[in-house]
Protein backbone atom coordinates (compact mmCIF):
# COMPACT_ATOMS: atom_id res chain seq x y z
CA UNK A 1 0.00 0.00 0.00
CA UNK A 2 2.76 2.38 0.98
CA UNK A 3 4.36 1.45 -2.31
CA UNK A 4 1.32 2.78 -4.17
CA UNK A 5 0.73 5.78 -1.92
CA UNK A 6 4.28 7.06 -1.74
CA UNK A 7 4.28 8.97 -5.03
CA UNK A 8 0.95 10.59 -4.20
CA UNK A 9 2.40 12.64 -1.34
CA UNK A 10 3.86 15.01 -3.93
CA UNK A 11 1.35 17.44 -5.40
CA UNK A 12 3.10 17.37 -8.79
CA UNK A 13 2.70 13.57 -8.87
CA UNK A 14 -1.04 13.72 -8.09
CA UNK A 15 -1.45 16.24 -10.90
CA UNK A 16 0.59 13.99 -13.17
CA UNK A 17 -1.63 11.01 -12.37
CA UNK A 18 -4.79 13.02 -13.02
CA UNK A 19 -3.51 14.54 -16.26
CA UNK A 20 -2.21 11.30 -17.72
CA UNK A 21 -5.34 9.35 -16.80
CA UNK A 22 -7.48 11.97 -18.58
CA UNK A 23 -5.19 11.82 -21.60
CA UNK A 24 -5.26 8.02 -21.53
CA UNK A 25 -9.05 7.96 -21.67
CA UNK A 26 -9.32 10.70 -24.25
CA UNK A 27 -6.73 9.26 -26.63
CA UNK A 28 -8.31 5.83 -26.37
CA UNK A 29 -11.81 7.03 -27.23
CA UNK A 30 -10.73 9.14 -30.20
CA UNK A 31 -8.22 6.41 -31.05
CA UNK A 32 -11.13 4.03 -31.61
CA UNK A 33 -12.12 6.09 -34.66
CA UNK A 34 -8.47 6.45 -35.64
CA UNK A 35 -8.05 2.66 -35.69
CA UNK A 36 -11.36 1.91 -37.41
CA UNK A 37 -11.02 4.60 -40.06
CA UNK A 38 -7.34 3.95 -40.70
CA UNK A 39 -6.27 7.42 -39.57
CA UNK A 40 -3.14 6.41 -37.62
CA UNK A 41 -0.90 8.23 -40.07
CA UNK A 42 -3.06 11.32 -39.72
CA UNK A 43 -2.85 11.22 -35.93
CA UNK A 44 0.91 10.98 -36.05
CA UNK A 45 1.10 13.77 -38.62
CA UNK A 46 -1.11 16.05 -36.54
CA UNK A 47 1.05 15.47 -33.50
CA UNK A 48 4.15 16.59 -35.38
CA UNK A 49 2.39 19.38 -37.18
CA UNK A 50 1.62 21.24 -33.97
CA UNK A 51 5.31 21.95 -33.49
CA UNK A 52 5.29 25.37 -35.22
CA UNK A 53 2.34 26.46 -33.10
CA UNK A 54 4.21 25.55 -29.97
CA UNK A 55 7.36 27.27 -31.21
CA UNK A 56 5.50 30.48 -32.06
CA UNK A 57 3.74 30.47 -28.69
CA UNK A 58 7.11 30.01 -27.02
CA UNK A 59 8.67 32.87 -29.00
CA UNK A 60 5.75 35.14 -28.12
CA UNK A 61 5.85 33.85 -24.53
CA UNK A 62 2.22 32.80 -24.78
CA UNK A 63 0.55 29.62 -23.57
CA UNK A 64 2.12 26.63 -25.36
CA UNK A 65 -1.10 24.62 -25.27
CA UNK A 66 -3.03 27.37 -26.99
CA UNK A 67 -0.32 27.70 -29.65
CA UNK A 68 -0.46 23.95 -30.23
CA UNK A 69 -4.23 24.02 -30.39
CA UNK A 70 -4.28 26.74 -33.03
CA UNK A 71 -1.69 24.92 -35.16
CA UNK A 72 -3.50 21.59 -34.90
CA UNK A 73 -6.84 23.03 -35.92
CA UNK A 74 -5.28 24.87 -38.88
CA UNK A 75 -3.51 21.71 -40.08
CA UNK A 76 -6.59 19.51 -39.58
CA UNK A 77 -8.75 21.92 -41.58
CA UNK A 78 -6.11 22.24 -44.30
CA UNK A 79 -5.88 18.45 -44.70
CA UNK A 80 -9.65 18.24 -44.92
CA UNK A 81 -9.76 21.04 -47.47
CA UNK A 82 -6.98 19.69 -49.72
CA UNK A 83 -8.38 16.17 -49.88
CA UNK A 84 -12.09 16.98 -49.87
CA UNK A 85 -12.61 17.40 -53.56
CA UNK A 86 -10.71 14.21 -54.30
CA UNK A 87 -8.09 16.12 -56.31
CA UNK A 88 -5.29 14.62 -54.21
CA UNK A 89 -5.51 11.65 -51.90
CA UNK A 90 -5.79 12.27 -48.19
CA UNK A 91 -2.51 10.57 -47.30
CA UNK A 92 -0.71 12.71 -49.89
CA UNK A 93 -2.24 15.87 -48.41
CA UNK A 94 -1.18 14.69 -44.97
CA UNK A 95 2.35 13.96 -46.14
CA UNK A 96 2.76 17.45 -47.63
CA UNK A 97 1.34 19.36 -44.66
CA UNK A 98 3.00 17.17 -42.06
CA UNK A 99 6.47 17.74 -43.51
CA UNK A 100 5.87 21.45 -44.11
CA UNK A 101 4.61 22.07 -40.57
CA UNK A 102 7.37 20.02 -38.99
CA UNK A 103 10.00 21.90 -41.01
CA UNK A 104 8.51 25.23 -40.02
CA UNK A 105 8.57 24.16 -36.38
CA UNK A 106 12.19 23.05 -36.54
CA UNK A 107 13.18 26.23 -38.41
CA UNK A 108 11.57 28.39 -35.74
CA UNK A 109 13.14 26.39 -32.94
CA UNK A 110 16.59 26.56 -34.50
CA UNK A 111 16.52 30.33 -34.07
CA UNK A 112 16.41 29.90 -30.29
CA UNK A 113 19.42 29.25 -28.11
CA UNK A 114 18.17 27.64 -24.92
CA UNK A 115 15.61 25.38 -26.38
CA UNK A 116 17.14 21.93 -25.98
CA UNK A 117 15.35 21.09 -22.73
CA UNK A 118 11.97 22.46 -23.82
CA UNK A 119 12.25 20.71 -27.16
CA UNK A 120 12.74 17.37 -25.46
CA UNK A 121 9.71 18.14 -23.27
CA UNK A 122 7.62 18.84 -26.33
CA UNK A 123 8.81 15.74 -28.12
CA UNK A 124 8.50 13.33 -25.22
CA UNK A 125 6.24 15.06 -22.71
CA UNK A 126 6.75 16.62 -19.31
CA UNK A 127 4.00 15.18 -17.22
CA UNK A 128 5.75 16.03 -13.95
CA UNK A 129 5.62 19.70 -14.90
CA UNK A 130 1.83 19.88 -15.23
CA UNK A 131 0.56 23.01 -13.43
CA UNK A 132 -2.92 23.21 -11.96
CA UNK A 133 -3.89 25.58 -14.78
CA UNK A 134 -2.70 22.96 -17.30
CA UNK A 135 -4.66 20.30 -15.49
CA UNK A 136 -7.86 22.34 -15.62
CA UNK A 137 -7.36 23.06 -19.31
CA UNK A 138 -6.73 19.36 -19.96
CA UNK A 139 -9.84 18.37 -18.02
CA UNK A 140 -11.97 21.01 -19.73
CA UNK A 141 -10.85 20.13 -23.26
CA UNK A 142 -11.13 16.43 -22.49
CA UNK A 143 -14.67 16.81 -21.24
CA UNK A 144 -15.65 18.84 -24.30
CA UNK A 145 -14.24 16.19 -26.67
CA UNK A 146 -15.89 13.28 -24.84
CA UNK A 147 -19.21 15.09 -24.70
CA UNK A 148 -19.09 15.74 -28.46
CA UNK A 149 -18.33 12.07 -29.12
CA UNK A 150 -21.24 11.03 -26.90
CA UNK A 151 -23.66 13.40 -28.63
CA UNK A 152 -22.53 12.48 -32.14
CA UNK A 153 -22.11 8.77 -31.51
CA UNK A 154 -24.63 7.72 -34.14
CA UNK A 155 -23.60 10.09 -36.96
CA UNK A 156 -19.94 9.23 -36.37
CA UNK A 157 -20.78 5.53 -36.48
CA UNK A 158 -22.63 5.90 -39.77
CA UNK A 159 -20.00 8.02 -41.56
CA UNK A 160 -17.28 5.61 -40.38
CA UNK A 161 -19.05 2.37 -41.24
CA UNK A 162 -21.19 3.25 -44.22
CA UNK A 163 -20.66 6.54 -46.10
CA UNK A 164 -23.37 5.55 -48.58
CA UNK A 165 -25.96 5.25 -45.82
CA UNK A 166 -24.77 8.62 -44.54
CA UNK A 167 -25.47 10.04 -48.00
CA UNK A 168 -28.93 8.48 -48.26
CA UNK A 169 -29.75 9.95 -44.87
CA UNK A 170 -28.41 13.34 -46.00
CA UNK A 171 -25.93 13.57 -43.14
CA UNK A 172 -23.49 16.46 -43.58
CA UNK A 173 -20.63 13.99 -44.01
CA UNK A 174 -17.93 16.54 -44.91
CA UNK A 175 -18.78 18.64 -41.88
CA UNK A 176 -18.78 15.61 -39.58
CA UNK A 177 -15.44 14.42 -40.96
CA UNK A 178 -13.98 17.88 -40.38
CA UNK A 179 -15.32 17.86 -36.83
CA UNK A 180 -13.74 14.48 -36.23
CA UNK A 181 -10.41 15.90 -37.39
CA UNK A 182 -10.77 18.80 -34.97
CA UNK A 183 -11.54 16.42 -32.11
CA UNK A 184 -8.45 14.44 -33.07
CA UNK A 185 -6.40 17.63 -33.12
CA UNK A 186 -7.67 18.64 -29.67
CA UNK A 187 -6.83 15.21 -28.32
CA UNK A 188 -3.31 15.35 -29.70
CA UNK A 189 -2.79 18.78 -28.15
CA UNK A 190 -4.06 17.63 -24.77
CA UNK A 191 -1.71 14.65 -24.85
CA UNK A 192 1.24 16.87 -25.72
CA UNK A 193 2.23 17.44 -22.11
CA UNK A 194 1.85 13.82 -21.00
CA UNK A 195 3.45 11.78 -23.72
CA UNK A 196 4.72 14.44 -26.09
CA UNK A 197 4.51 14.89 -29.84
CA UNK A 198 6.56 11.79 -30.58
CA UNK A 199 4.42 9.36 -28.63
CA UNK A 200 0.90 10.79 -28.97
CA UNK A 201 0.15 8.52 -31.93
CA UNK A 202 0.94 5.46 -29.82
CA UNK A 203 -1.59 6.48 -27.17
CA UNK A 204 -4.17 6.99 -29.91
CA UNK A 205 -3.64 3.66 -31.58
CA UNK A 206 -2.42 1.12 -29.03
CA UNK A 207 -5.25 1.00 -26.44
CA UNK A 208 -7.89 1.10 -29.19
CA UNK A 209 -6.18 -1.69 -31.12
CA UNK A 210 -5.96 -3.75 -27.91
CA UNK A 211 -9.68 -3.24 -27.28
CA UNK A 212 -10.44 -4.27 -30.88
CA UNK A 213 -8.84 -7.64 -30.17
CA UNK A 214 -11.13 -8.13 -27.18
CA UNK A 215 -14.57 -7.10 -28.45
CA UNK A 216 -16.50 -6.70 -31.69
CA UNK A 217 -18.89 -3.91 -30.73
CA UNK A 218 -18.13 -0.23 -30.96
CA UNK A 219 -19.28 1.01 -27.54
CA UNK A 220 -17.58 -1.78 -25.54
CA UNK A 221 -14.49 -1.22 -27.69
CA UNK A 222 -14.45 2.45 -26.69
CA UNK A 223 -15.00 1.67 -23.02
CA UNK A 224 -12.35 -1.06 -22.87
CA UNK A 225 -9.92 1.20 -24.74
CA UNK A 226 -10.62 4.03 -22.28
CA UNK A 227 -10.01 1.72 -19.33
CA UNK A 228 -6.77 0.44 -20.87
CA UNK A 229 -5.66 3.98 -21.68
CA UNK A 230 -6.17 5.16 -18.12
CA UNK A 231 -4.61 2.02 -16.68
CA UNK A 232 -1.55 2.37 -18.95
CA UNK A 233 -1.15 5.96 -17.81
CA UNK A 234 -1.31 5.13 -14.11
CA UNK A 235 0.83 1.98 -14.26
CA UNK A 236 3.28 3.74 -16.56
CA UNK A 237 3.67 6.61 -14.10
CA UNK A 238 4.41 4.21 -11.23
CA UNK A 239 6.99 2.48 -13.41
CA UNK A 240 8.44 5.86 -14.27
CA UNK A 241 8.58 6.88 -10.60
CA UNK A 242 10.26 3.74 -9.30
CA UNK A 243 12.42 2.79 -12.28
CA UNK A 244 13.36 6.40 -12.91
CA UNK A 245 12.57 6.40 -16.64
CA UNK A 246 10.91 9.09 -18.75
CA UNK A 247 7.19 9.00 -17.99
CA UNK A 248 5.88 9.27 -21.57
CA UNK A 249 7.94 6.29 -22.66
CA UNK A 250 6.91 4.26 -19.61
CA UNK A 251 3.22 4.94 -20.33
CA UNK A 252 3.50 3.95 -23.98
CA UNK A 253 5.46 0.80 -23.15
CA UNK A 254 2.81 -0.19 -20.59
CA UNK A 255 0.10 0.24 -23.24
CA UNK A 256 2.20 -1.87 -25.61
CA UNK A 257 2.51 -4.60 -22.98
CA UNK A 258 -1.29 -4.72 -22.69
CA UNK A 259 -1.53 -5.00 -26.45
CA UNK A 260 0.92 -7.91 -26.57
CA UNK A 261 -0.97 -9.77 -23.85
CA UNK A 262 -4.25 -9.29 -25.73
CA UNK A 263 -2.66 -10.33 -28.99
CA UNK A 264 -1.35 -13.54 -27.49
CA UNK A 265 -4.40 -14.52 -25.43
CA UNK A 266 -7.52 -12.91 -26.96
CA UNK A 267 -10.44 -15.27 -27.49
CA UNK A 268 -10.79 -14.69 -31.23
CA UNK A 269 -7.45 -14.99 -32.94
CA UNK A 270 -5.01 -15.06 -30.04
CA UNK A 271 -1.82 -16.75 -31.14
CA UNK A 272 -1.43 -18.89 -28.02
CA UNK A 273 -5.12 -19.80 -27.90
CA UNK A 274 -4.93 -21.14 -31.40
CA UNK A 275 -1.84 -23.12 -30.55
CA UNK A 276 -3.60 -24.70 -27.57
CA UNK A 277 -6.71 -25.53 -29.57
CA UNK A 278 -4.67 -27.28 -32.25
CA UNK A 279 -2.90 -29.63 -29.86
CA UNK B 1 -48.77 10.51 -68.30
CA UNK B 2 -49.29 12.82 -65.36
CA UNK B 3 -46.28 13.57 -63.23
CA UNK B 4 -48.05 12.94 -59.92
CA UNK B 5 -48.33 9.21 -60.54
CA UNK B 6 -44.57 8.91 -60.90
CA UNK B 7 -42.24 8.29 -58.03
CA UNK B 8 -38.97 8.88 -59.73
CA UNK B 9 -38.25 11.16 -62.65
CA UNK B 10 -34.81 11.47 -64.14
CA UNK B 11 -34.40 14.30 -66.67
CA UNK B 12 -31.28 14.60 -68.82
CA UNK B 13 -29.09 13.53 -65.92
CA UNK B 14 -25.31 13.30 -66.40
CA UNK B 15 -23.06 11.88 -63.68
CA UNK B 16 -19.32 11.34 -63.34
CA UNK B 17 -16.22 11.25 -61.18
CA UNK B 18 -13.44 13.84 -61.54
CA UNK B 19 -12.97 14.60 -65.24
CA UNK B 20 -14.77 11.47 -66.38
CA UNK B 21 -18.45 11.57 -67.23
CA UNK B 22 -19.81 8.04 -66.78
CA UNK B 23 -23.49 8.60 -67.55
CA UNK B 24 -24.68 10.89 -70.31
CA UNK B 25 -28.05 12.47 -70.57
CA UNK B 26 -30.32 9.89 -68.96
CA UNK B 27 -34.06 10.47 -69.09
CA UNK B 28 -36.64 8.04 -67.70
CA UNK B 29 -39.64 7.91 -65.36
CA UNK B 30 -40.38 5.10 -62.95
CA UNK B 31 -44.00 4.83 -61.77
CA UNK B 32 -45.28 3.96 -58.30
CA UNK B 33 -44.22 0.59 -56.95
CA UNK B 34 -42.60 -0.65 -60.17
CA UNK B 35 -39.71 -3.09 -60.21
CA UNK B 36 -36.91 -2.05 -62.51
CA UNK B 37 -33.97 -4.22 -63.51
CA UNK B 38 -30.97 -2.07 -64.40
CA UNK B 39 -28.93 -4.05 -66.89
CA UNK B 40 -25.73 -3.37 -68.77
CA UNK B 41 -22.15 -4.55 -69.16
CA UNK B 42 -19.54 -4.11 -66.42
CA UNK B 43 -18.57 -0.47 -66.08
CA UNK B 44 -21.70 0.71 -67.88
CA UNK B 45 -22.56 3.01 -64.99
CA UNK B 46 -25.12 0.99 -63.03
CA UNK B 47 -23.52 1.67 -59.66
CA UNK B 48 -22.88 5.26 -60.71
CA UNK B 49 -26.57 5.74 -61.43
CA UNK B 50 -27.42 4.43 -57.95
CA UNK B 51 -24.86 6.66 -56.32
CA UNK B 52 -26.40 9.65 -58.06
CA UNK B 53 -29.87 8.57 -56.94
CA UNK B 54 -28.83 8.41 -53.28
CA UNK B 55 -27.09 11.77 -53.58
CA UNK B 56 -23.56 10.43 -53.16
CA UNK B 57 -22.43 11.78 -56.53
CA UNK B 58 -23.54 15.23 -57.64
CA UNK B 59 -25.29 15.60 -60.98
CA UNK B 60 -23.22 17.14 -63.78
CA UNK B 61 -26.36 18.16 -65.52
CA UNK B 62 -30.08 17.47 -65.59
CA UNK B 63 -32.40 16.87 -62.67
CA UNK B 64 -33.82 14.07 -60.56
CA UNK B 65 -37.21 14.35 -58.87
CA UNK B 66 -38.69 12.08 -56.22
CA UNK B 67 -42.42 12.64 -55.73
CA UNK B 68 -42.07 15.77 -57.82
CA UNK B 69 -39.47 17.19 -55.41
CA UNK B 70 -35.79 17.65 -56.25
CA UNK B 71 -33.44 14.99 -54.89
CA UNK B 72 -32.43 15.57 -51.28
CA UNK B 73 -35.79 16.77 -50.01
CA UNK B 74 -36.89 13.34 -48.93
CA UNK B 75 -34.69 12.14 -46.19
CA UNK B 76 -36.10 8.69 -45.64
CA UNK B 77 -37.05 8.04 -49.21
CA UNK B 78 -34.23 6.00 -50.67
CA UNK B 79 -32.63 2.89 -49.21
CA UNK B 80 -29.53 1.39 -50.77
CA UNK B 81 -28.32 -2.18 -50.46
CA UNK B 82 -24.59 -2.01 -51.19
CA UNK B 83 -22.45 -4.53 -53.00
CA UNK B 84 -20.88 -6.65 -50.33
CA UNK B 85 -17.34 -5.74 -51.40
CA UNK B 86 -18.00 -2.10 -50.52
CA UNK B 87 -18.37 -2.86 -46.81
CA UNK B 88 -15.68 -3.03 -44.12
CA UNK B 89 -16.58 -6.38 -42.59
CA UNK B 90 -14.04 -5.99 -39.78
CA UNK B 91 -15.95 -3.04 -38.34
CA UNK B 92 -16.99 -3.82 -34.75
CA UNK B 93 -20.78 -3.92 -35.08
CA UNK B 94 -23.35 -6.68 -34.74
CA UNK B 95 -26.12 -7.55 -37.19
CA UNK B 96 -28.66 -5.83 -34.94
CA UNK B 97 -26.49 -2.68 -34.78
CA UNK B 98 -26.40 -2.47 -38.57
CA UNK B 99 -30.14 -2.95 -38.97
CA UNK B 100 -30.76 -0.37 -36.23
CA UNK B 101 -28.77 2.14 -38.30
CA UNK B 102 -31.70 2.04 -40.71
CA UNK B 103 -33.82 3.60 -37.95
CA UNK B 104 -31.48 6.47 -37.06
CA UNK B 105 -33.25 8.86 -39.38
CA UNK B 106 -36.62 8.02 -37.84
CA UNK B 107 -35.51 8.10 -34.23
CA UNK B 108 -33.40 11.25 -34.39
CA UNK B 109 -29.64 11.37 -34.13
CA UNK B 110 -29.36 11.96 -30.42
CA UNK B 111 -32.30 10.08 -28.93
CA UNK B 112 -32.08 6.43 -27.96
CA UNK B 113 -33.94 3.73 -29.87
CA UNK B 114 -37.65 3.65 -29.00
CA UNK B 115 -39.70 0.51 -28.41
CA UNK B 116 -41.12 0.99 -31.88
CA UNK B 117 -37.65 1.16 -33.44
CA UNK B 118 -36.72 -2.08 -31.70
CA UNK B 119 -39.92 -3.71 -32.93
CA UNK B 120 -39.26 -2.63 -36.51
CA UNK B 121 -35.70 -3.97 -36.31
CA UNK B 122 -36.89 -7.27 -34.85
CA UNK B 123 -39.55 -7.60 -37.54
CA UNK B 124 -37.10 -6.79 -40.35
CA UNK B 125 -34.62 -9.37 -39.07
CA UNK B 126 -37.37 -11.98 -38.80
CA UNK B 127 -38.69 -11.19 -42.26
CA UNK B 128 -35.27 -11.96 -43.78
CA UNK B 129 -34.92 -15.06 -41.59
CA UNK B 130 -31.88 -13.88 -39.62
CA UNK B 131 -33.45 -13.13 -36.22
CA UNK B 132 -31.17 -15.73 -34.65
CA UNK B 133 -28.08 -13.93 -35.99
CA UNK B 134 -28.94 -10.55 -34.43
CA UNK B 135 -26.14 -10.65 -31.86
CA UNK B 136 -23.52 -11.98 -34.29
CA UNK B 137 -20.67 -9.71 -35.32
CA UNK B 138 -20.81 -8.89 -39.02
CA UNK B 139 -17.41 -10.38 -39.72
CA UNK B 140 -18.77 -13.85 -38.93
CA UNK B 141 -21.54 -13.86 -41.56
CA UNK B 142 -21.66 -15.83 -44.79
CA UNK B 143 -22.21 -14.00 -48.06
CA UNK B 144 -25.93 -14.76 -48.09
CA UNK B 145 -26.32 -13.69 -44.48
CA UNK B 146 -24.47 -10.44 -45.19
CA UNK B 147 -26.94 -9.64 -47.91
CA UNK B 148 -29.94 -10.52 -45.76
CA UNK B 149 -28.63 -8.17 -43.11
CA UNK B 150 -28.55 -5.26 -45.55
CA UNK B 151 -31.97 -6.20 -46.87
CA UNK B 152 -33.24 -6.14 -43.27
CA UNK B 153 -31.75 -2.72 -42.82
CA UNK B 154 -33.40 -1.50 -46.00
CA UNK B 155 -36.73 -2.80 -44.68
CA UNK B 156 -36.17 -1.07 -41.34
CA UNK B 157 -35.66 2.20 -43.22
CA UNK B 158 -39.22 1.93 -44.54
CA UNK B 159 -38.14 3.47 -47.83
CA UNK B 160 -40.18 4.58 -50.79
CA UNK B 161 -37.46 3.62 -53.22
CA UNK B 162 -35.12 0.68 -52.75
CA UNK B 163 -31.87 0.38 -54.72
CA UNK B 164 -29.94 -2.88 -54.78
CA UNK B 165 -26.57 -3.35 -56.41
CA UNK B 166 -26.06 -6.89 -57.77
CA UNK B 167 -28.10 -8.74 -55.12
CA UNK B 168 -28.13 -11.97 -57.13
CA UNK B 169 -24.39 -12.23 -57.66
CA UNK B 170 -22.38 -14.57 -55.47
CA UNK B 171 -25.13 -15.52 -53.02
CA UNK B 172 -26.73 -18.87 -52.29
CA UNK B 173 -30.07 -19.88 -53.81
CA UNK B 174 -32.10 -19.39 -50.57
CA UNK B 175 -30.83 -15.81 -50.37
CA UNK B 176 -31.74 -15.20 -54.02
CA UNK B 177 -35.20 -16.53 -53.30
CA UNK B 178 -35.71 -14.47 -50.18
CA UNK B 179 -34.51 -11.41 -52.09
CA UNK B 180 -37.16 -12.04 -54.71
CA UNK B 181 -39.77 -12.67 -52.02
CA UNK B 182 -38.83 -9.40 -50.44
CA UNK B 183 -39.47 -7.69 -53.78
CA UNK B 184 -42.98 -9.17 -53.76
CA UNK B 185 -43.62 -7.92 -50.24
CA UNK B 186 -42.35 -4.49 -51.13
CA UNK B 187 -44.59 -4.28 -54.14
CA UNK B 188 -47.56 -4.85 -51.83
CA UNK B 189 -46.38 -1.76 -49.93
CA UNK B 190 -45.91 0.25 -53.12
CA UNK B 191 -42.14 0.52 -52.74
CA UNK B 192 -40.33 1.19 -55.99
CA UNK B 193 -37.37 -1.16 -56.44
CA UNK B 194 -34.42 -0.72 -58.80
CA UNK B 195 -31.98 -3.58 -59.01
CA UNK B 196 -28.69 -3.64 -60.85
CA UNK B 197 -28.05 -7.12 -62.16
CA UNK B 198 -26.13 -9.15 -64.70
CA UNK B 199 -28.84 -11.75 -64.78
CA UNK B 200 -30.92 -11.21 -67.90
CA UNK B 201 -33.05 -14.28 -67.10
CA UNK B 202 -34.21 -12.98 -63.71
CA UNK B 203 -34.74 -9.54 -65.23
CA UNK B 204 -37.12 -10.88 -67.82
CA UNK B 205 -39.01 -13.17 -65.45
CA UNK B 206 -39.33 -11.05 -62.35
CA UNK B 207 -39.30 -7.41 -63.33
CA UNK B 208 -41.90 -5.03 -64.72
CA UNK B 209 -39.42 -2.77 -66.41
CA UNK B 210 -35.87 -3.02 -67.70
CA UNK B 211 -33.41 -0.22 -68.05
CA UNK B 212 -30.61 -1.09 -70.44
CA UNK B 213 -27.57 1.03 -69.84
CA UNK B 214 -24.18 1.53 -71.43
CA UNK B 215 -23.07 5.03 -70.42
CA UNK B 216 -26.26 6.16 -72.15
CA UNK B 217 -29.78 4.91 -71.92
CA UNK B 218 -30.09 2.24 -74.60
CA UNK B 219 -33.62 1.13 -73.90
CA UNK B 220 -36.24 1.45 -71.17
CA UNK B 221 -39.55 -0.34 -71.02
CA UNK B 222 -41.08 -3.76 -70.51
CA UNK B 223 -38.61 -6.66 -70.72
CA UNK B 224 -40.25 -7.74 -73.98
CA UNK B 225 -39.53 -4.38 -75.59
CA UNK B 226 -36.05 -4.05 -74.17
CA UNK B 227 -34.77 -7.57 -74.89
CA UNK B 228 -34.39 -7.06 -78.60
CA UNK B 229 -31.19 -8.09 -80.34
CA UNK B 230 -30.52 -4.57 -81.66
CA UNK B 231 -30.73 -3.10 -78.14
CA UNK B 232 -28.62 -5.81 -76.59
CA UNK B 233 -26.06 -5.53 -79.33
CA UNK B 234 -25.74 -1.79 -78.65
CA UNK B 235 -25.32 -2.44 -74.93
CA UNK B 236 -23.08 -5.47 -74.93
CA UNK B 237 -21.44 -5.30 -78.38
CA UNK B 238 -19.45 -8.34 -79.39
CA UNK B 239 -19.90 -9.94 -75.96
CA UNK B 240 -23.43 -10.86 -77.02
CA UNK B 241 -24.01 -14.15 -78.80
CA UNK B 242 -27.36 -15.11 -80.29
CA UNK B 243 -27.77 -18.86 -80.16
CA UNK B 244 -29.48 -20.78 -82.98
CA UNK B 245 -32.63 -21.24 -80.88
CA UNK B 246 -33.00 -17.49 -80.54
CA UNK B 247 -31.81 -17.19 -76.93
CA UNK B 248 -29.02 -14.76 -76.14
CA UNK B 249 -25.93 -15.18 -74.02
CA UNK B 250 -23.73 -12.42 -72.68
CA UNK B 251 -20.09 -13.22 -72.09
CA UNK B 252 -18.97 -11.05 -69.21
CA UNK B 253 -15.27 -11.90 -69.41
Amino acid sequence: MAFLLEPLQYAFMTRAFAASAIVGVLCAVIGTYVVLRGMAFLGDALAHAILPGVAIAYLLQGNLLIGALAAAVVVALAIGLFSRQGTIKEDTAIGILFAAALSLGVALISTMKTYAVDLSHILFGDVLGVSSADLWLTAGLGLAVLLTVALLYKPFLVISFDPVLAATMRLPADLLRMLMLILLALTVVVSLQTVGVGLAAAMLVTPAATAYLLTRRLLPMMLIAALLGALSAVVGLYVSYYANVVSGAAIVLTATAFFLVAWLFNPRQGVLRRRVRQT
Amino acid sequence: MSTTSERLEVQNASVGYGDKVVLHDLTFNVPHGARVAVVGPNGAGKSTLFKALVGLLPLRGGRIFVHGQPLGNHKDCVAYVPQREEVDWRFPVTVRDVVMMGRYDHQGWIRRASVQDKQVVGRSLAQMGIADLAGRSIGDLSGGEQQRMFLSRALAQEPHILLMDEPFTGVDVPTQESTLELLDDLRAEDVTAMIATHDLGISVQKFDLMLLLNHRLIAFGSPRDVMKPEHLLRAFGTRLTVLPDGSMVVDEH
